[in-house]
């Protein structure tokens, strides 16, 4: 996946060269890096980087990067956040929905989601349509297996989007 | 090759005439061990190669046909005695699934293979329940078990996967392994109610009186466990499956896919770490986004991506025509 991150580095020689290597060190590609001297906070600058790394190792890179006081600001995905889609039969009202949403991004990280509710009751309850998207192919699989035992706890029919 | 058939319906009926309509071919390619049917056992009836009698093809296929019975009434003759009264190479399993237990088929599979016999079996039945036993019993008496016909139909999915793909890392496979749910499924894109689609799918002789076994999950699930089995080589049954049916599906829910550019298919999902049967959303524009009784797999391996395969998942001549694929690969090999 493609990611963008603002990480802060200690203004002395060299510690530019040591926030990069730990992306090398997960396999990382480096395609962009804007070093901002003029935004300094407590003694330390901005680097904005784009990178490609493969989504399981950024725990990896994150522990590395803390190991050398690098502070990372924010990070996430430019391209490549992986869209999940659900569709849930049964008694869905959007009480339930919005509930199960909360509980979901309690443990799950949504660069966005989208909740459509059925006007038509369907005889038990309304149909409800999610569209997600997620960081990382872990908090795919999180989520899907969040949304199977909570269908189930609740008795509906949870249909998945069929992934590769 | 002495061919032994038990299970005498549509499919059982469809080989003998594919054997028919290959004579010519088979003729010229095994010169020297001629493909002979020595018996034939139905559920009520039986006929086998004796002094008195000799299956002649067209007499039995008349006599099925017309009277839709064999040359003799089995009375309390089971299957495995039968075969004791034959000597024969090759039994071709063609008898009824039943999921329970296995039911005659897993007893005939077992009799044959027991007695040092190849087995070709298209009944799922007994493959989704005791795989590893069956595959250990025939390693055991140095017999060929083949079944590629059990699973699709006409659609060549296992000796895809082991044979055309060895060497490859299969990574899954994902598929429409019931034709029956797929044609109700893509009725219902139309905007037909389920119970019409089923109704629909009945009257075109699709889905059986008592759907139970497709709308449930069940056939499909068999299948599941079989190329969970056969390709992933793990050690699983029917039960280890994740079933959910078609049954819950609604036409709010067909519709609500539909805005999103999506369909909602009953696909078969296998791989290292899954098992399952379940009704999914797919986009429009995925190969297994497909309308009527068709059967499809995706298989995705680590170097030639992904293979699509698709052909009819039922049909006396489809099927036959998977018996014939295993027939010739036992024969080539026992004739080499």
């Amino acid at each position: 996946m493609l990611v963008n991150a603002d990480i802060y580095v200690k203004d002395i020689p060299g510690s530019l060269v040591r926030s990069l290597e730990p992306i090398s060190a997960v396999d990382g590609n480096i395609v962009g890096v804007v070093h901002n001297r003029e935004q300094v906070i407590d003694g330390m600058i901005s680097v904005n980087l784009t990178f490609n790394v493969e989504a399981e190792k950024l725990e990896a890179l994150k522990t590395m990067w803390k190991s050398r006081d690098v502070v990372i600001a924010q990070m996430g995905s430019v391209t490549g956040a992986v869209p999940m889609d659900y569709i849930l039969i049964g008694d869905a009202n959007s009480n339930f929905t919005e509930k199960l949403m909360k509980e979901a991004a309690e443990s799950i990280a949504f660069s966005s989601y989208e909740v459509n509710t059925s006007s038509y009751t369907d005889g038990e309850g309304r149909t409800v349509r999610i569209s997600a998207k997620l960081e990382t192919k872990e908090d795919a699989k999180k989520l899907d297996a969040f949304m199977i035992e909570s269908c189930a706890k609740k008795k509906l029919t949870c249909i998945r989007g069929l992934t590769a | 090759m002495r061919i032994f058939i038990s299970g005498f319906g549509n499919i059982g009926l469809g080989f003998f005439e594919t054997l028919l309509i290959r004579e010519t071919f088979l003729k010229n390619r095994y010169k020297d061990d001629p493909v002979t049917v020595v018996g034939v056992v139905d559920s009520k009836s039986y006929e086998y190669n004796d002094d008195e009698y000799k299956i002649c093809g067209f007499c039995t296929i008349g006599s099925k046909k017309t009277t839709g019975r064999l040359h003799k009434d089995r009375n309390s003759l089971s299957c495995r005695e039968i075969m004791d009264m034959v000597d024969f190479d090759l039994l071709i399993e063609a008898g009824p699934t039943n999921i329970t237990d296995g039911g005659e088929g897993l007893e005939n599979i077992r009799h044959a293979l027991r007695k040092g016999k190849d087995v070709i079996t298209v009944n799922k039945g007994p493959l989704a329940l005791a795989y590893s036993e069956l595959s250990a019993l025939a390693e055991k008496n140095g017999c060929h078990l083949r079944f590629e016909g059990s699973v699709g139909g006409g659609m060549p999915i296992i000796n895809l996967c082991n044979e055309a793909l060895v060497g490859q890392r299969i990574i899954s496979i994902q598929g429409i392994f019931n034709g029956t749910c797929n044609l109700i499924l893509s009725r219902m894109d139309s905007g037909i109610p389920f119970e019409q689609a089923l109704r629909e799918a009945q009257q075109l002789g699709y889905a059986e009186s008592d759907p139970t076994y497709d709308i449930k999950g069940i056939d499909a699930a068999s299948k599941v466990s079989i190329l969970a089995n056969s390709v992933f080589n793990r050690n699983v049954t029917f039960s280890d499956v994740s079933v959910t049916g078609i049954d819950t599906v609604t036409g709010e829910a067909v519709r609500m896919a539909a805005e999103k550019g999506m369909v909602i298919r009953h696909i078969g999902e296998i791989s290292n770490d899954k098992l399952e049967v379940a009704p999914r959303l797919i986009p429009k524009n995925h190969p297994l986004s497909v309308s009527g009784s068709l059967n499809k797999a995706q298989v995705i391996t680590d170097m030639a991506g992904p293979i699509t395969v698709s052909g009819r998942g039922a049909g006396k001549s489809e099927t036959g025509s998977a018996i014939l694929s295993d027939l010739i690969w036992i024969m080539d090999r026992r004739n080499a």
